[in-house]
């Protein structure tokens, strides 16, 4: 990019005449702010609860039953058998199941609402292959009812993606599922922002249509390859700005952009990448680009292919998040196995999910790895609820940088649980009641405890 | 309706064939009937030459017998409202034959239906045996008309052609909703007046056009017209057309069909919806529910179950779903018929019931068809054994999870 160029050579030149520059006091630092939409997220009560007598899957792969969570302060703070404690609420969770809270690492919830109405198609800035710039923090509509949905689903925490059309399409969010009415009051504290990139046919059928770049797969790699060459760039003139002033020179800072700030997150390890990409040779160039500009490939979102490169994804530390059964709508979607997250799942040191891209199955992701649990048992695998349940939520938790926060029952954690009706791999499953940091968000049986969004409220 | 004799057909391809003079005895089952019989336990069901012909006789000869150990066996189950077989990759335009600008109340795609599609033995594996096509029409209020395929994969899988006509009315992105009603009662009434002019006049001058033959089957109640609507006001409309003019009047999606459940159950109007639609995808929709299939069950209205989103690819999901719409209050039996017998008694099939004389579409499975633990022991096509494992899902896994020294591709 030409802006680039410029600002590359204006700083070789300024380098050049430091001694210029450096004479007088400094001007004022130029820093980046790196958190100006901060989360005003607080939990809605930190009364202690005790969930006792459930099968517990923890979500680190064990499975305890008759088993008792103590939650305190909003954080889980003993799990175990006949926990000899008091709490201010006690949960007789007899014949039920109880779970981590559900995390959805693939919505569009907020970006692309119901009613999907004109007005509110807010997720895909189809204006140019790179929009890094956009943040889909910025599109979230927190009224949405598909928030609701999704929490009688056992769904406490879920990025929000933006959409696919583009080679970078923008920032993701990762938001707690709790009734608010800012996007701010949902934000998950100190999660890490994600970058969605996109492979294969959807850049190259929106701007290849157009008659612009790219046009084919390759155009999608050059289009890479090129946006991280002036992110570099980008990178090397603050940094190069930022040594000089700590040296006590008086630099002048680099122009802004928002786009490359956001490349240059990635660069620095802050901004984790997911990426929409199908096909295993996709996959496989993903993971090179990523050596070849010095970042980190992230989680492979949609992978139908992932199963033919499960090494690969395991080797380099990638997740891969992926559907039990979607497939056809277009040749990427063609080879769909429904065994994949289970093969992508057996190698070691992988990083397994299910995940929904769907406002229908993210109220029913337990299912989803249900589907293929079973599926992958019927054909040799011998997989079990304590393991599958890592696929939503520990696995889940992971590709998003928040499994030192949420995604399993282990003391010290956000104490974001599910208490289900019955195994929640059944088809027949419901969960009862769902908690967000200690607290009750919602209860089947309690009117209470079901949040209506604005939009809902007063419709006949 | 057109049926095709397929035995018939088959029995002549076959004729050298020891196949179908077999007798095969499934025994020690549970037989959900889907009749009146309701749930027969410890049954033998015998078939012959596609068809059922006794369920627990007195004596019983049979080439191969095969004991169900208690397990439930279910009429196949019947996907509908979808294009499989018309489309083998979404995005892929010349693998699409569901849509056609120029489509019309005409429209039968049945000769462009694929048997050897992959979507077809992936369906399979969902426990399905027959499926209803619905095209996607084109720019005309009428979509076009519906036909039946089995899931055999043959050459002959059409098992019947003109089962329905689809009708569009309700929302539309450009323009109003009056006015697709206001063509379809125009169209009804003008067929209306054609054929009281032909009765007095006993005209034989000039054959009707295909369009009206259509229109007056749908006039005489003999051809199901199936409208996609959503909005209750919608519905009510639609049931005053349908009182009207007598038509067999089915609603599709229906997904604030609850609203207004009296009045359909009233009318005897079938419903055809998806257990998982519970959101408010637009202004008509805003009490989509997953109860919905419960509460107009409860109504007394009959409830076919369909796969929603991407349904051709996806239909293997109906069994799931149908556990679904019980998980959230429609019983367990009324689900059953959902899936099976309400959809052939509403596109007048040979299929979805287990009763002597039945095409022999049968299906034994492990447990509870609706649980995702369950899986499919035996499938049986016109009375054919076949394989729900053999789809390209299936060779693809193999493929990759098959130890090799050599490459992949060698893996077959």
């Amino acid at each position: 990019m030409q802006k680039f160029a410029i600002s590359t050579v204006v700083l070789a030149l300024a380098a050049a005449l430091s001694g210029c520059q450096d004479k007088g006091p400094q001007k004022e630092f130029v820093s980046i702010e790196k958190n100006p939409y901060p989360s005003t997220y607080k939990p809605v009560s930190n009364k202690s609860v005790l969930i006792t007598d459930a099968t517990v899957l923890t979500g680190t792969g064990e499975r305890l039953d008759s088993a008792d969570v103590y939650i305190v302060d909003g954080k889980i703070q003993q799990v175990g058998q006949d926990l000899a404690v008091q709490a201010d609420t006690t949960v007789n969770a007899a014949g039920k199941w109880v779970t981590p809270g559900i995390i959805d690492v693939h919505s569009h919830l907020g970006a692309y609402p119901s009613p999907s109405v004109e007005s509110h198609q807010d997720g895909n800035e189809m204006i140019s292959p790179n929009t890094a710039e956009v943040w889909v923090e910025h599109s979230v509509w927190p009224q949405d009812p598909g928030f609701n949905r999704a929490r009688e689903g056992g769904i406490t925490t879920l990025q929000i993606l933006p959409g696919s059309a583009n080679l970078f399409g923008g920032r993701a969010v990762t938001l707690k599922n709790v009734p608010a009415h800012t996007m701010q009051a949902m934000k998950f504290p100190d999660a890490p922002y994600g970058l969605k990139m996109a492979c294969g046919e959807n850049p190259k059928r929106v701007y290849g249509r157009k008659g612009v770049a790219p046009y084919t797969r390759m155009g999608n790699m050059a289009g890479y390859r090129q946006a991280w060459i002036e992110a570099a760039e980008y990178k090397a003139a603050w940094e190069q700005y930022e040594a000089a002033y700590k040296a006590g020179l008086n630099p002048t800072a680099p122009e802004r952009d928002i786009k490359y700030d956001t490349l240059r997150g990635v660069l620095d390890g802050e901004i984790l990448i997911h990426n929409h990409c199908y096909k295993a040779e996709e996959m496989a160039m993903m993971i090179d680009l990523s050596k070849e500009f010095g970042y980190h490939a992230g989680t492979f979102h949609h992978g139908i292919e992932a199963y033919k490169v499960a090494d690969l994804l395991a080797e380099n530390g990638n997740c891969a998040a992926l559907w039990p059964d979607w497939w056809g709508f277009k040749m990427e979607a063609y080879d769909m196995v429904q065994e994949n997250v289970a093969i992508v799942d057996a190698v070691k040191n992988s990083c397994a999910v299910v995940h929904s891209d769907s406002d229908t199955t993210i109220q029913r992701l337990n299912q989803e790895a249900a589907k293929i649990m079973y599926t992958a048992n019927q054909n040799g695998f011998n997989l079990t609820e304590e393991h599958a349940i890592k696929w939503i939520t520990y696995n889940a938790a992971k590709s998003l940088g928040v499994a030192d926060k949420t995604g399993s029952l282990e003391a010290g954690k956000q104490a974001d649980v599910v208490i289900w009706d019955k195994n929640p791999f059944s088809v027949y499953s419901k969960a009862q009641e769902v908690y967000v940091d200690g607290a009750k968000v919602y209860d089947r049986n309690d009117e209470k405890y079901q949040a209506v969004s604005d939009f809902m409220l007063g419709q006949r | 309706m057109k049926k095709f004799n397929l035995s018939l057909v088959t029995g002549a391809l076959l004729a050298s064939s020891a196949a179908l003079a077999q007798v095969t005895a499934i025994t020690n089952a549970t037989v959900h009937t889907m009749t009146d019989k309701g749930v027969i336990k410890d049954a033998t069901v015998l078939i012959e030459d596609g068809k059922i012909i006794a369920i627990n006789p007195s004596s019983v000869s049979a080439d191969v017998t095969i004991d169900a150990q208690d397990k439930i066996l279910t009429p196949g189950f019947i996907g509908s409202m979808n294009q499989m077989g018309l489309v083998e990759v979404g995005a892929v335009s010349r693998s699409n034959d569901s849509y056609d600008k120029k489509a019309s109340a005409m429209f039968d795609a049945s000769t462009a239906f694929n048997p050897r599609s992959s979507l077809i033995p992936y369906a399979r594996k969902g426990g399905l045996t027959q499926n209803v096509v619905v095209p996607r029409g084109g720019e005309s209020i009428f979509s076009g008309l519906s036909f039946v395929t089995d899931l055999s994969g043959g050459f002959e899988s059409v098992t019947a052609t003109e089962t329905a006509l689809i009708v569009r009315v309700g929302a539309k992105s450009s323009g109003s909703r009056a006015v697709s009603l206001k063509q379809l009662v125009d169209k009804l009434e003008g067929q209306q007046k054609k054929l009281a002019k032909k009765d007095k006049k006993d005209d034989k001058k000039g054959e009707p056009s295909k369009e009206e033959l259509v229109l007056t089957k749908v006039l005489k109640g003999e051809l199901p017209v199936i409208t996609k609507v959503s909005r209750a006001s919608d519905i009510l409309e639609l049931l005053k057309v349908k009182k009207q003019f007598g038509l067999n009047l089915v609603l599709w999606n229906a997904e604030d069909a609850a609203l207004v459940k009296e009045q359909i159950s009233e009318s005897k109007t079938p419903v055809i919806l998806s257990a998982v639609s519970n959101l408010p995808s637009d202004f008509d929709s805003l009490h989509a529910s997953l109860e919905t299939a419960g509460e107009l069950e409860k109504a007394g209205v009959k409830v076919l179950l369909a796969v929603g989103s991407d349904s051709s690819h996806n239909v293997y999901q109906l069994r799931f779903d149908a556990g679904i719409a019980v998980a959230n209050g429609m019983s367990h039996d009324g689900a059953l018929k959902a899936v099976t017998s309400n959809i052939a008694d509403v596109f007048g099939l040979d299929a979805g019931k287990v009763a002597k004389g039945q095409r022999a579409d049968l299906v034994l499975w492990s447990a509870d068809p609706f649980e995702f633990s369950t899986s499919i022991e035996s499938m049986w096509i016109n009375g054919a054994k076949v394989n729900t494992n053999d789809s390209r899902h299936d060779k693809l896994r193999d493929r990759y999870n098959t130890p090799s020294d050599m490459p992949r591709a060698y893996t077959k």
